[in-house]
């Protein structure tokens, strides 16, 4: 669920990459990693097994920047996709703000997708998230494998709610940013329209979005459907909430518009700023690129820099727990569901006999 | 996506704390006198999704996004393993290393009191035992917060109207 904190002017978004196992959710979130500028981004953390295969969960903050007057973060996370991880899967679901789901476009995988789309409806349904409100876009993945299915086929098959989709090839990074550049537009719609400004006429202030190639919103006014702000005791200042009144809207109009070109002057520095870092980043990638270098961050401590005080230590210790935590929770699930032990195992030795994709 | 806030969007609105200026300087106090107190060196507090809320103290050299990420999935974890055991939460955690250490104590029913102490300042013993005052002052700060009434207040100003200008360039103009 998002945080508002109007002490920092601060919103907090969970973001979900879900799908089954091997689909390439990690590698998505790789890419976001290694393409967002170096400023707006945290560590990638990783909480896997030796193989690379997710564990608990893969994590990155990422920093937005100012929205609307509030500076917007996004908490992007990767959910193990093996069956038998479902415990774990719920926790990290619990108060997500909106679902990347990423399918692999290979007609035999077509059965995980299916299986795993209907256990996030059913672990969202568990929270009390409605699947078809839920912001939620698709993803297609790897589009570079041979005789994969049309988007037509995967759309028939897998979207019953309309949900935006994207194809992408995450190891290349096509289609990542699309993707969750969507999720993000619809997670702040949904947001604004809960808690947007109220007497903005219909739209609620919202942003002219760009036609997704899919999307079942029925055109109604989404203002009026929520209910008038009530007044409370304990406010801050700003929350004087403007009922315009027609004799002061001109004036209102015209400081709005300067406002606006300061804005716009403001976010020019802004991009201009992140420009350059950029070209730093990139810089930075060739550099590294020199040296090979596999997936090198399974179980990373969170602080790149050096706790001090050995402070380090004692979060490699909290990774760990977590770690083993995690393996005996998703163990004892397993344990308990007896009959579909063979169908895991079934699953496991599908994935680890030579079944990843070639592209890597 | 229906235009219209659902039932369940509708519940989360009501379940959603929302933290204003003297919530968190009200907070602060609590968390910096308890600082003192147990001779931690920082606090913070943490949504139970993972979400940091806020924090005193030294938490130089700490990510605070990915800490309260993997703070928040270690609780998660931990109460699955209590509902197994038959108990419904444990209200605390300790995880000690040789120098430094970190507790977790559940606050209310959202969020995640994390101190973070050096064995050489203090004890666990000392940490606990302050921490349960803090827990009930924390608590009553939390019912205020949570029955007060949603203030319909906007969170985004006009500006939101420039939202895809945002979204394009951290994501390009796709
Ligand atoms: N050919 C191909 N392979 C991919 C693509 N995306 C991911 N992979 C590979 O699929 C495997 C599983 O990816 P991973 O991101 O770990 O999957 P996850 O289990 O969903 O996190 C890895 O070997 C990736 O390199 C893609 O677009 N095309
Ligand atoms: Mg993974």
């Amino acid at each position: 669920m998002v945080q508002i904190n109007f002490a920092k002017r601060e919103i907090n978004c969970k973001l979900v990459y879900y799908g089954p196992g091997l689909s390439g959710k990690t590698t998505n979130l790789e890419v976001v990693h290694k393409k967002a500028p170096a400023s707006k981004k945290g560590e990638l953390t990783s909480i896997a097994t030796e193989g690379d295969r997710t564990l608990f969960f893969d994590y990155m903050p990422l920093e937005l920047g100012k929205v609307g007057g509030m500076n917007t973060k996004f908490q992007l996370y990767t959910v193990p996709g093996q069956v038998y991880y479902n415990a774990t899967r719920k926790l990290v679901l619990q108060g997500a703000d909106g679902v990347v789901f990423v399918a692999d476009s290979q007609p035999d995988k077509m059965d995980e997708n299916l299986e795993s789309f209907q256990n996030l409806e059913e672990n969202l349904r568990e929270q009390g998230l409605d699947p078809k409100t839920i912001p939620m876009v698709l993803q297609w993945n790897k589009r570079d494998l041979p005789n994969v299915l049309t988007p037509e086929e995967l759309d028939a098959k897998m979207n019953k709610y309309g949900a935006p989709t994207f194809e992408a090839v995450a190891v290349t990074g096509d289609g990542v940013f699309p993707t969750l550049k969507k999720l993000a537009q619809i997670v702040l719609e949904k947001l604004n329209r809960e808690y947007g400004l109220q007497n903005d006429g219909p739209g609620g202030g919202s942003a002219p979005a760009k036609e997704p190639p899919k999307e079942k919103e029925p055109a109604k006014a989404p203002a009026a459907a929520t209910p008038p702000p009530k007044k409370p005791a304990a406010e801050p200042p700003p929350a004087k909430e403007p009922v315009r009144e027609p004799a002061k809207a001109k004036a209102q109009d015209d400081r709005a518009e300067r406002e606006r070109a300061e804005r716009e002057r403001e976010r020019e520095r802004e991009r201009a700023e992140r420009e350059r870092e950029r070209e730093k980043d990139r810089e930075r990638d060739r550099e590294k690129e020199a040296r090979p270098k596999p997936r090198d961050f399974n179980v990373t401590p969170p602080a790149q820099e050096p706790a001090k005080k050995g402070g380090g230590k004692g979060v490699l210790l909290l990774l760990l727990l977590i770690a083993v935590i995690g393996g005996a929770v998703g163990a004892g699930f397993a344990g308990k569901l007896g009959p579909l032990q063979k169908h895991y195992d079934d699953h496991l030795r599908q994935h680890l006999g030579g079944g990843t994709p070639a592209g890597q | 996506m229906a235009m219209k806030p659902s039932d369940t969007d509708q519940k989360l609105r009501k379940q959603r704390l929302i933290f204003y200026e003297d919530d968190i300087g009200r907070i602060n106090k609590a968390l910096e006198n308890y600082q003192n107190l147990s001779k931690s060196r920082c606090n913070m507090l943490i949504d139970v999704e993972g979400h940091p809320v806020t924090q005193v103290g030294s938490t130089e050299g700490i990510n605070l996004e990915t800490i309260a990420a993997l703070v928040a999935a270690s609780f998660a974890a931990t109460k699955e393993v209590a509902k197994i055991l038959g108990e419904t939460e444990f209200s605390s955690l300790t995880h000690q290393g040789k120098n430094e250490s970190i507790q977790l104590s559940i606050v209310g029913d959202r969020t995640i009191l994390t101190t973070i102490f050096d064995s050489q300042d203090t004890t666990v013993g000392m940490v606990m035992f302050y921490t349960k005052e803090l827990v009930e002052k924390l608590n009553a700060i939390f019912n205020e917060i949570k029955s007060r009434k949603d203030s319909g207040k906007p969170i985004f100003n006009d500006d939101f109207k420039d939202m895809s200008g945002v979204l394009d360039d951290m994501f390009g103009d796709v």
